[in-house]
């Protein structure tokens, strides 16, 4: 049986890394083996487990008293490519000379986009593996996490062939003229824009994937299938601030628009009422204590100006959400979380395995 | 050079940072001196026009104050509008880009929908009236977050290395002249005062100054200048606290010191590292956060900014 998705996306900056972290350190503290992948280029899941360096494959969490297991992996985009195009490929030879292909390199390191191809490729490979229970997934800041959703169905749409086939064929004829609908002028207008060499370049790139195509058509099919399961889960993860919360929001929609099935909001660094009474002040204190007194007596209102401010803006989620929609409060931890002692601390508010 | 002394600026940063709220902030500053000032959004998104009391950008300059324009940006409408220039003739894109088999190839050209966005912008920059005069002084553009918002500033020297030459490597060379060209375009960096945020800044400052972009001022955004008590009396203040029964207001107020040695600490960092101005920003508890707000961080940079 495949592993049940848990993604959890949100804005930049709402913790989204951490939190992912933090869920998995809890799942694997209830029993369930799970991996968390992280596909945020910076290198923050790293940092917040406290681990230098995690390459493409799993890496143990150490977790000492939990029954289940917590690993991470962070997405390594060529690896995940090459990986891929050998999978497919009829032999070696013919995967080498993609790997060659000066177009395919520039695709494959520079641009954007294809992190989310190979982001989705990534999970199926990890959830389909047999190890796990659950992957959870953490996602670029949220406009590229809309990539992420839409990357496999676009490889299928451009799988789908025609134009493929279509740009494959001309680097065999080198005539420009197998397309139906204006081919010649496509031809003309793409020459135009991008110059022969890199139309030559792209061709033949398009020509050696042909005898990839079946392969890779069908897993963006199984991709897009295991987005779309009943089991899995899209997390939404803000914070108090407005911008978070805009983009929350924002987020949600796309979910809807995309009929994803929502599991509930994360809030992280939320501010909490301290109370105050004020009676038992003392009276009297060390230094000039007038001052000192009405100085703590501000900190406390600057406290209770923050509470309201956050709480307004979780109530805002909330009623934008659907009805009974999950709200998870995570207190601000007030110290880094960077270890793997702090991310159990967190962990504590997290839902649990069977809330989700 | 003085620090927003630039045609172009780019405000760019960690997410959650303040992005959106320092560009609408800069463009109130700057129209308030009389500069025509455009506003640009990227990938769609339309948050600075109601910041601003106005309506949601559109593709083309809406004015949301006096002297104050704001513009977003789709890729689509920009591919479009890049291609039509090119090739001159509406029917023939339809017919080439708009059908069921060019559409998704275009969306899977990796790179396309991030050139085109500074593809625009460089087009606006050079926009002039008909005597002569720029159309914008200053164009101030809200850039995506770092990993995207890097996409997006390399995508000029990707599409020169991808194509070589025709028309896309002619453009993307003379977007990548503007932008490169320090004394026409400067960053601004938004910083938020935690490790994790400045260490990020740290890291997207170098790989911006390996790009080629200069850096002109950092803003640390959501500075919270609490009334602390002076910290040599306070641990005998602590103890007498927590012998009233007051533990929980003794927490906070160590909260609010670790807080500001957080704010101190970033600051100091960022100030270290990156050879421009570092200009703190209070946090605001506004409510509603709006124009009123905006315009009195407003105030807070044109008082960083150079005297008229």
């Amino acid at each position: 049986m495949n592993a049940q998705v848990i993604v959890c996306c949100g804005s930049g900056g709402v913790g989204k890394t951490t939190t992912s972290a933090a869920l998995a350190v809890r799942w694997a503290t209830e029993g369930d083996r799970v991996c968390v992948l992280t596909i945020d280029p910076a290198k923050r899941l790293a940092d917040s487990l406290g681990l230098a360096d995690i390459g493409g494959q799993p890496t143990v969490i150490p977790l000492p008293n939990a029954p289940g297991q917590c690993d991470a992996v962070m997405l390594d985009v060529q690896e995940t490519f090459e990986g891929l195009i050998r999978t497919f490929s009829a032999s070696e030879a013919s995967a080498s000379r993609i790997l060659e292909n000066r177009y395919f390199q520039f695709a494959s390191t520079r641009l954007g986009g294809v992190h989310e191809y190979m982001a989705a490729e990534k999970v199926r490979e990890l959830a389909t593996i047999g190890h796990y229970d659950t992957i959870i997934v953490d996602t670029p800041p949220t406009r590229n996490a809309l990539d992420f959703l839409e990357a496999p169905e676009r490889m299928a749409e451009l799988m789908n062939g025609s134009v493929m086939r279509w740009l494959s064929s001309t680097s065999k004829t080198g005539g420009w003229k197998a397309f139906e609908l204006g081919g010649e002028a496509i031809t003309r207008v793409l020459q135009t824009l991008v110059g022969d060499n890199t139309i030559g370049d792209i061709a033949q790139f398009f020509d050696l994937f042909r005898e990839l195509w079946d392969g890779f058509q069908s897993r963006s099919l199984e991709v897009q299938a295991m987005l779309r399961d009943e089991t899995t889960r899209f997390l939404l993860v803000s914070s108090p601030s407005s911008a978070a919360r805009t983009e929350a929001l924002f987020f949600l929609d796309q979910l809807r628009n995309k009929s994803m099935p929502f599991g509930g909001f994360l809030v992280n660094r939320v501010e909490g009422p301290v109370p105050f009474e004020k009676s038992l002040l003392p009276t009297n204190g060390p230094g000039d204590w007038a001052t000192v007194a009405s100085q703590i007596e501000e900190l406390h209102a600057t406290q209770s100006d923050l509470v309201a401010i956050h709480e307004r803006s979780i109530d805002s989620l909330a009623s934008a959400g659907p009805p009974n929609t999950p709200i998870w409060r995570i207190p601000h931890q007030g110290t880094p979380v960077n270890s793997i002692a702090s991310l159990t601390a967190l962990a504590e508010f997290l839902p649990s395995r069977n809330e989700i | 050079m003085k620090t927003f002394d630039r045609r172009l600026l780019i405000v760019t940063g960690k997410g959650g940072t303040g992005k959106t709220t320092v560009t609408a902030a800069l463009g109130l500053a700057h129209a308030r001196r009389g500069l025509r000032t455009l506003l640009v959004e990227c990938n769609g998104t339309r948050r600075l026009g109601p910041l601003l009391g106005g309506e949601p950008s559109t593709y083309a300059p809406q004015r949301v104050d006096e002297n104050l324009f704001t513009l977003s940006i789709t890729s689509d409408e920009a591919i479009e509008d890049f291609i039509i220039k090119q090739i001159k003739i509406r029917a023939l894109y339809t017919m080439v880009f708009k059908n069921r088999i060019m559409g998704p190839f275009m969306d899977a050209v990796p790179g396309l929908h991030d050139a085109v966005h500074l593809g625009k912008v460089y087009e606006l920059a050079e926009e002039d009236f008909t005597n002569g005069s720029p159309t914008w002084d200053r164009i101030i553009v809200d850039a995506p977050a770092t990993g995207h918002g890097l996409h997006i500033l390399n995508a000029p020297r990707a599409m020169m290395e991808l194509t070589r030459r025709g028309p896309i490597f002619k453009n993307a060379k003379l977007v990548h002249d503007l932008t490169s060209n320090t004394s026409q375009t400067g960053i601004v960096m938004t910083c938020l005062p935690e490790a994790m945020p400045v260490s990020e800044t740290l890291a997207l400052h170098s790989s911006l100054i390996e790009s080629g972009y200069s850096v002109t001022a950092v803003v640390l955004n959501e500075m919270i200048a609490a009334p602390l008590p002076d910290p040599l009396g306070w641990p005998p203040v602590r103890e007498m606290l927590q012998a009233s029964n007051m533990e929980e207001t003794t927490h906070l107020v160590d909260r609010f010191y670790a807080r500001q040695q957080r704010q101190h600490d970033a600051q100091k960092t960022l100030q270290e590292t990156i050879q421009a101005p570092v200009l703190p920003l209070p946090l605001l508890m506004d409510s509603p956060f709006d124009r009123e707000s905006i315009q009195t961080l407003a105030g807070q940079l044109d008082a960083a900014m150079e005297p008229e």
